[in-house]
């Protein structure tokens, strides 16, 4: 089985031949995926691929599964009591279910960003470098440049540079959610989960947000579950719609909003319902 | 309803003043200086020479330099008695009075001393009120001194055996001091016969005699010389045996002394010289070059300067105050702390006589110009003064300068010694020794059972130690003192190497469970691996306690001093290693049973602290890939450090105030040192001791509240302080 973790080095954010960037192969993949909480079934038989670099969107009413299935990616449900899945989710080929796999070093690849900013009680540059400190980085020098390259990727580091030993806690709505993307990529993650990233946000916060994800695009495979359809169409190559639990569709973003194949899509895309 | 709020909120906010209003207002007359006020002066006779008073200063006698007697009433001046003796061809040649018993002697010119008692007698009329009548009873004169020469000062003092009477006179330009005992047979019917010790010479050493202090206990001699020199004897059941020379005031250009006196107590004895320096001496232990320790005096304190060379020193009658005469001046001295009462003009030049009233309400003073002047006294605590609380004071009869705290003892001549110093170490020491067992505990607990637990054995766990922390400390302490102390006194390695072995086996069952294969470790539910830890810790602890005697006899084994015979005894080591006491109810116990009723509280605030910290901030932090523990140790903590410092504080304040733990589990031995097997007396264990037998109003009740007062400000300061540092926290850490 190959190893779906890379160790933490500078190899993995080489430029990695154009043929590979090319095969677009599917990186993440979700086989019969079933999840219960206790007695009550939260997702029933998801079976979806998603390919690597690319955005994919999971759009679906409330309730409908959308952010279990994404928490299950990086097993963030395993806190959650009484919990019970079946079928497999693979990332590059291994089994996130692995026994031989810790959840931390799954984690530590699977970058999280979460529906309300959630930035540390500890300075900007505290919060940025934290992925860093827990695997035991010391080094300053190393710290300051992930910083800054995290921050710049992040599109906060004009913002923020001068203040880097303030309190995150003081930071604007949007620059403390893009704060929370700069930490989540900070230890370069193959892979950014988002939780409804701008729920919680305005429009120009907003903007900022996606245009930021058009960018990490070219280095991340990223999940996105949003409640906008207009988010989701701005954003995404591919997009899956779920319904109580069901995946009705996947297909790429254009083709579900343009010519969904089915009923139900296409009564929640038109906003008939959800 | 908000008006109901504020009226609750208002009212808390002044009980709270009102209390500390009630303490101030008991601690505050400690502080008050005494208040002397002058009487009107009564004129007697221009030759009187000595006085004396009845109870209450209504009726004075005088007696005049050819021993007739005049009583006079206070209130007027009007003559009440006059009584003259009918001595023969014998003269009056010296004349003593002790105002306070009503005894008079008058030394003859034929060495012969006669004792006349002034005695008032009280009677009521049919109303109420009272009368008093002086009643003048002269004895048979009693062979003294050298036989034809005449007595120039007589003493008296009585005995716990015999009553002790001597003269001195003149014999040939040298002075000669004589002395008889008089022994009272008494029989069943009252009055017994009186049998009088053939005349003997004492101190027939001393170079000169100026003055000489006879305590009244007769237990001793002090004979002050012209040159300055002291010389004191001691009664040795016959005759009095020379004990001691010194001169007080050697360094001094004139080393003379100007005057001296006992204070009340008879174990201290204040000089003067002729510049007004004071230094107080007293009897204590001191080490002798054969190496044997003895009671001789030593200088114990100096006093404040006197305005010019001392005329007199005169005792109060019922404390260790003492009135100094000196250039004019009057001053009132405490004698145990140093500290001046009060200070005022003398009326004339020339006093001959001071006498303090028994209950130390007023005091007399008879002038060389044949007045009479009176002084009322208002000073209810003079041995109080910032000194007596907080700084340390040379007691009599102690070696050195101590802190030290004892209110009461079997007569009311020793000095009452409230030093609040050793209270506060005993507090302060009972609560680190609490703080830090309990700490430890109660905040690794709070952290594992807010974190890691699982939520059904929390809702568990947590009610239970909330019910362990309504446990009455009085029962704690009993269990401390009459169950937990004798039980670990004989186990004690036993105890420490079950309580060191606790962190390193918790650490070494971590260690197997980490290199446990994945999945046997899938087997068991997340926060339920204490199932595994407990009976690995329980076996740790069992297999500790069971070593502990083997340990012992390994590395404690001393040689028993009664049977010569080694012993494996920690306690005979420790005893014989470091010198210290070892008591079986100690600090170590005592902190062991306070932090049992510390830990609930800790526990509780520290867990809900730990427990309100926002999961998002949980989630962020796993979601990053740090590890359960790194996400407690980096964000948990420190996003609730402000609640933790709180339940630290309030555990503080627990401890600190903490009463009946400590009166049950130590000693309550006001003792100041840092040794953990000795017990210890702190302000709360000492009010709760004291207070039902310190009479209302008295110096030791004032003493108590004092104490009461500094432990509400201790605390009061510490929860500013730690509200204060709360605050600085929660705002660095505040969660949007």
């Amino acid at each position: 089985m190959p190893p779906i973790m890379n160790p933490p080095s500078s190899s993995r954010i080489k430029v990695r031949p154009a043929a590979e960037r090319e095969g677009r192969k599917d990186y993440i993949s979700i086989r019969d995926f079933g999840f219960y909480y206790g007695e009550k079934k939260a997702l029933d038989a998801i079976s979806l691929d998603i390919p690597e670099r690319q955005v994919v969107a999971f759009i679906g009413p409330s309730g409908c599964g959308k952010s279990t299935l994404l928490r299950n990616l990086n097993r963030m449900n395993d806190l959650v009591d009484g919990i019970r899945h079946e079928g497999d989710i693979t990332i590059n080929g291994r089994s996130i279910y692995d026994p031989g796999l810790e959840v931390i070093s799954l984690r530590r690849r699977v970058g999280m960003v979460f529906q309300k900013s959630n930035p540390f009680p500890k300075s900007i540059f505290e919060n940025v470098v934290y992925a860093l400190r827990v695997v035991g980085v010391r080094d300053r020098a190393v710290l300051e440049e992930a910083c800054e390259t995290s921050l710049r990727k992040a599109a906060l580091w004009d913002e923020v540079k001068d203040r880097l030993d303030d309190s995150a806690l003081g930071l604007s709505g949007g620059q403390m959610q893009r704060l929370c993307i700069a930490r989540a990529i900070a230890n370069r993650p193959e892979i950014l989960l988002m939780d409804e990233p701008c729920s919680a946000l305005d429009p120009i916060a907003t903007g900022k947000i996606e245009e930021l994800i058009h960018e990490l695009k070219e280095q991340f495979t990223i999940v996105i579950v949003t409640h906008s359809m207009q988010q989701a169409a701005r954003v995404s190559d591919r997009t899956a719609f779920f319904y109580l639990g069901k995946q009705i569709e996947y297909d790429t973003t254009e083709k579900i909003f343009m010519n969904p194949t089915q009923a139900q899509t296409e009564a929640y895309i038109s906003g008939r319902f959800g | 309803m908000g008006r109901l709020i504020r009226f609750g909120g208002v009212g808390v906010v002044l009980a709270v003043f009102g209390m500390l209003a009630f303490l101030v207002f008991q601690v505050f007359p400690l502080f008050v200086g005494a208040k002397v006020s002058p009487a009107s002066a009564l004129t007697v006779p221009a030759d009187a020479v000595a006085f004396g008073e009845d109870e209450y200063g209504e009726m004075p006698f005088v007696v005049r330099r050819d021993g007739s007697i005049l009583c006079l009433r206070s209130k007027g001046g009007a003559k009440v008695l006059e009584w003259a003796p009918s001595l023969g061809d014998r003269r009056v040649t010296s004349v003593r009075s002790y105002p306070r018993t009503g005894l008079v002697f008058l030394g003859l010119s034929d060495g012969s001393v006669q004792e006349v008692r002034v005695v008032y007698r009280s009677s009521f009329d049919a109303a109420g009120k009272r009368t008093i009548e002086p009643v003048v009873t002269a004895l048979e004169p009693v062979p003294v001194g050298r036989a034809g020469l005449p007595c120039l000062d007589v003493w008296n003092a009585k005995g716990p055996q015999s009553r002790l009477m001597v003269v001195r006179q003149d014999e040939g330009g040298k002075p000669l001091l004589t002395a008889v005992r008089l022994t009272e047979r008494r029989g069943l019917g009252g009055r017994g016969k009186v049998t009088v010790s053939p005349p003997f010479v004492v101190a027939a050493d001393a170079p000169s005699v100026e003055q000489v202090l006879l305590p009244s206990t007769a237990e001793s001699l002090i004979v002050v010389g012209r040159s300055g020199e002291v010389r004191t004897y001691a009664d040795d059941g016959t005759t009095f045996s020379f004990l001691q020379s010194f001169f007080p005031f050697k360094e001094a250009a004139d080393p003379a002394v100007a005057s001296a006196g006992l204070i009340f107590g008879n174990v201290s004895v204040v000089f003067v010289d002729k510049a007004g320096a004071q230094q107080v001496w007293s009897m204590y232990p001191q080490l002798q070059p054969d190496g044997r320790s003895l009671r001789r005096w030593g200088k114990i304190h100096d006093g404040e300067k006197l305005p010019g060379a001392g005329q007199g020193i005169y005792a109060a009658e019922s404390n260790k105050c003492y009135l100094a005469v000196a250039g004019g001046r009057l001053q009132l001295t405490n004698m145990t702390t140093g500290t001046v009462r009060w200070e005022g003009e003398a009326p004339a030049a020339d006093i001959r006589q001071v006498a303090f009233a028994g209950n130390y309400d007023r005091f007399t003073a008879l002038s060389a110009d044949g007045k009479l002047h009176r002084w009322s006294v208002v000073d209810h605590h003079p041995e109080s003064s910032w000194k007596t609380f907080f700084g340390k004071i040379w007691y009599e009869g102690a070696t050195g300068p101590a802190y030290s705290w004892q209110s009461s003892a079997g007569s009311d001549e020793f000095e009452p010694k409230y030093s609040l110093v050793p209270l506060f170490y005993g507090t302060v020491k009972g609560t680190f020794y609490a703080l830090l067992f309990a700490l430890p505990i109660a905040l690794t607990a709070a952290i594992y059972v807010s974190q890691f637990l699982r939520p059904e054995y929390r809702q568990v766990v947590k009610p239970v130690m909330e019910i362990m922390a309504s446990l009455p400390s009085v029962v704690l302490g009993f269990l401390a003192g009459l169950w937990l102390a004798p039980l670990v006194d004989p186990r004690l390695v036993s105890l420490f190497c079950a309580i060191g072995i606790l962190a390193p086996a918790a650490l070494f069952a971590g260690f197997l469970w980490s290199v446990l294969p994945q999945p046997v470790r899938r087997q068991v539910r997340p926060g339920m691996e204490f199932l595994w830890l407990l009976p690995f810790l329980a076996l740790c602890v069992w297999g500790a306690w069971q070593a502990g005697p083997a340990i012992e006899s390994l590395c404690f084994t001393v040689k028993d001093s009664a049977s010569g015979l080694p012993i494996a005894d920690f306690r005979e080591w420790w005893r014989q290693t470091t010198g210290e006491t070892y008591d079986s109810r100690n600090s170590l116990v005592v902190g062991f049973v306070m932090g049992f009723a510390v830990i609930p509280i800790v526990f509780t605030i520290a867990e809900d602290a730990l427990s309100n910290v926002p999961n998002s901030l949980v989630s962020g932090s796993l979601a990053l890939g740090a590890s359960r523990w790194q996400t407690v140790w980096s964000v948990v903590v420190p996003t609730a450090i402000s609640g933790i410092v709180s339940a630290v504080m309030i555990g503080f304040g627990r401890a600190i105030g903490e009463t009946m733990i400590v009166v049950m589990a130590t000693g309550n031995t006001a003792v100041m040192d840092t040794n953990p097997f000795s017990g210890m007396r702190t302000l709360s264990a000492n009010i709760a001791v004291e207070l039902p037998e310190a009479a209302a109003g008295h110096t030791h009740y004032r003493a108590l509240f004092l104490g009461a007062c500094c432990l509400f400000l201790l605390t009061f300061v510490i929860n500013t302080l730690a509200e204060v540092l709360r605050q600085r926290l929660r705002e660095r850490y505040k969660v949007v």
